[in-house]
């Protein structure tokens, strides 16, 4: 469109102001969900959902890597490092782009003209979150689509493979080469493997709680994206640390409080590394999972207050 | 007396520099009205405390001492948010949306939908003149177009207070008086109008009243004609007079006792109505 210098709008209907004032509800869902939707959509054109190529590339090259190993043990391995990799991508997604949305907003201004509106902050807060939690969702069902992809292509053609010889030796029984099938299966694509899917969810919704959290009173991206890494890195220390500096009577008061602070302030991301025996086969015990739930919830709830609490007077 | 749409009242903000205990007084016991349906203009150099002030208008500060109210609500309130549309200096907007989806997304922002938000993003776009960038996403749209799809976004919910601030900051005359003429549209349609603005020139065209600011303090208020008349002058301008009408004139100034005549000469028009003619001559030939 080219811009003309005559008056615009000459034919255009009155937009005439209201009358009176309307009235703005305590806490509306509809500006959560439309803040919400619009950050997905950001991130969407942002090109983020490109890493998923990288990962992707990662697992394919895994699943056609040629270990010297049974095709059990094969298999087990493909899975340990495919969930691995997603679980990484997924805490590191979930840093990167949580840390990319306040301060940008705040940089561009943009805030100032989404806060002038009749919006409160917690509303933005959580539509914030509420966005970063749908794209971390969506990128974790298409990264377990494409491990189960290749997990399963993997498990046909050991099971196959493995099939033909038993029988080509003739040395087996029906019973024997339903067993040794079995083992193979036992490693392949299972329903349980959507639990860790699920674990992994939980530890990057809490990771992003977090970068919210610092977002909300940091300078810029970088330092809240070194930071949460590090709270990160951190959090994953917590059981190796208690039993170190509180266990040791040799330690002053000083460091067993100052370990324990640590240990309140910041999540436990061990928790969440339930999901590698899952992925090894085994079994998922229901009562873990929703302990599990109730914790991120937990922690989820405890930093969105803490966020609250930083913004909700914080000057533009 | 109808109530005032602004109502500033011995507004103090003082910001703190760091930890070293030092403050900066940006607004200085300052008080002002906007009276609903005019154009108010606060004028003043660059952190003269402009910026500041509107901000404690729209909520987005808390005043150190005094008060601000927007139809009689504290600016704090949320409700107040609902009256005002607001256009930032040099408005960034999210880029990946286009035209119609920021307009989409603020006036979900504002409880509207359907049919409804349909037809005013329609109106809108109609109003700024840019329907037929509707689709293009704002990372593609000129400074002037950006300026215009903020002020439509600004009026997005009806608000009966639109607060802008340096409206035409980095825009080319042509686009400067787009939005000027948006403006003064805007007021012919009943809308309060308060913005900030160090450009006299275009303060002078648009606004009903003024006021001065400087270092955080109002320095002059009033409506253009008072702040700008010299009372004890006169000027006169004259289409197609004559050689013998003109020496008339100057033979009755030297027969007045104390009159002098100070300045005589053409009417010249601005270097700004100068090129907006040229440019749209050169329009007119093209198409």
């Amino acid at each position: 469109m080219s811009e003309t210098p005559t008056t615009p709008a000459e034919s255009t209907p009155r937009t005439t102001p209201r009358a009176a004032g309307k009235s703005v509800p305590i806490f509306s869902i509809g500006r959560v969900h439309t803040i919400a939707s619009s950050t997905v959509t950001q991130l969407v054109r942002m090109k983020t959902f490109y890493f998923l190529l990288a990962f992707a590339l990662v697992v394919v090259a895994v699943g056609n890597f040629n270990i010297p190993a049974t095709p059990a043990k094969e298999l087990s391995m493909i899975k340990k490092v495919a969930f691995g990799t997603m679980d990484i991508f997924a805490w590191l997604f979930a840093i990167v782009a949580t840390a990319l949305l306040i301060p940008k907003d705040v940089e561009d201004r943009t805030l100032y003209t989404i806060l002038a509106k009749p919006v409160r902050r917690i509303e933005y807060l959580l539509g914030k979150l509420g966005g970063v939690l749908a794209v971390i969702a969506i990128s974790l069902v298409a990264m377990y689509a494409i491990c189960a992809a290749v997990i399963f292509s993997r498990e046909s053609l050991f099971v196959s493979a493995e099939y033909q010889s038993m029988v080509a030796s003739g040395q087996y029984t029906g019973a024997e080469i339903e067993e040794q099938l079995s083992l193979i299966r036992s490693q392949g694509l299972r329903a349980e493997l959507g639990i860790a899917v699920l674990a992994s969810f939980f530890k990057a919704a809490v990771v992003a709680v977090v970068t919210i959290f610092l977002s909300t009173f940091a300078s810029s991206s970088l330092f809240t994206i070194i930071v949460s890494v590090l709270l990160f890195l951190i959090g994953h220390a917590h059981h190796m640390a208690s039993s170190f500096w509180l266990d040791e009577s040799g330690n002053s008061v000083l460091v067993q409080m100052l370990v324990k602070v640590v240990k309140v302030l910041i999540p436990n991301y061990q928790l969440f590394s339930f999901s590698e025996g899952i992925v090894q086969g085994e079994a998922v015990v229901a009562a873990l999972v929703w302990q599990m739930g109730g914790l991120t919830s937990g922690y989820l709830i405890v930093f969105l207050l803490l966020s609250l609490l930083v913004f909700v007077d914080k000057e533009f | 007396m109808s109530e005032p749409a602004v109502e500033v009242k011995n507004l103090t903000k003082v910001f703190s520099l760091g930890l070293r205990k030092e403050y900066v007084v940006a607004v200085d016991n300052l008080s002002f009205e906007v009276k609903a349906g005019e154009v108010y203009g606060l004028i003043g150099p660059n952190g003269s405390g402009k910026s500041t002030t509107m901000k404690v208008v729209l909520g987005l500060m808390a005043a150190s001492k005094g008060s601000a109210k927007v139809f009689g609500l504290d600016s704090g309130d949320i409700r107040a948010r609902n009256e005002i549309g607001f256009l930032p200096e040099n408005p960034y907007f999210y880029k990946h949306l286009s035209g119609a989806e920021t307009l989409r997304f603020y006036g979900k922002l504002c409880g509207l939908k359907g049919a409804a938000l349909k037809d005013r993003i329609g109106e809108l776009l109609k109003l700024v003149d840019l329907e037929g960038a509707a689709n293009r996403r704002l990372a593609g749209y000129s400074k002037g177009m950006l300026q215009r799809i903020g002020l439509a976004q600004s009026l997005i919910q009806n608000p009966r207070l639109v607060i802008l601030d340096e409206p035409t900051a980095g825009v080319d005359p042509v686009g400067s008086r787009q939005i000027r003429d948006l403006i003064m549209r805007l007021r012919d349609e009943g809308y309060t109008v308060f913005l900030c603005s160090h450009l006299l020139e275009q303060v002078q065209e648009v606004c009903d009243r003024v006021g001065i600011i400087f270092k955080g303090r109002m320095r002059r208020e009033g409506t253009l004609d008072e702040l700008i008349e010299i009372e004890n002058q006169t000027s006169m301008t004259i289409e197609n007079a004559t050689p013998e009408l003109i020496a008339g004139i100057h033979e009755l100034i030297r027969s007045s006792k104390g009159a002098r005549l100070i300045e005589e000469g053409h009417s010249r028009t601005s270097l700004e109505h100068l090129f907006i003619q040229i440019a749209e001559r050169n329009r007119e030939g093209e198409s």
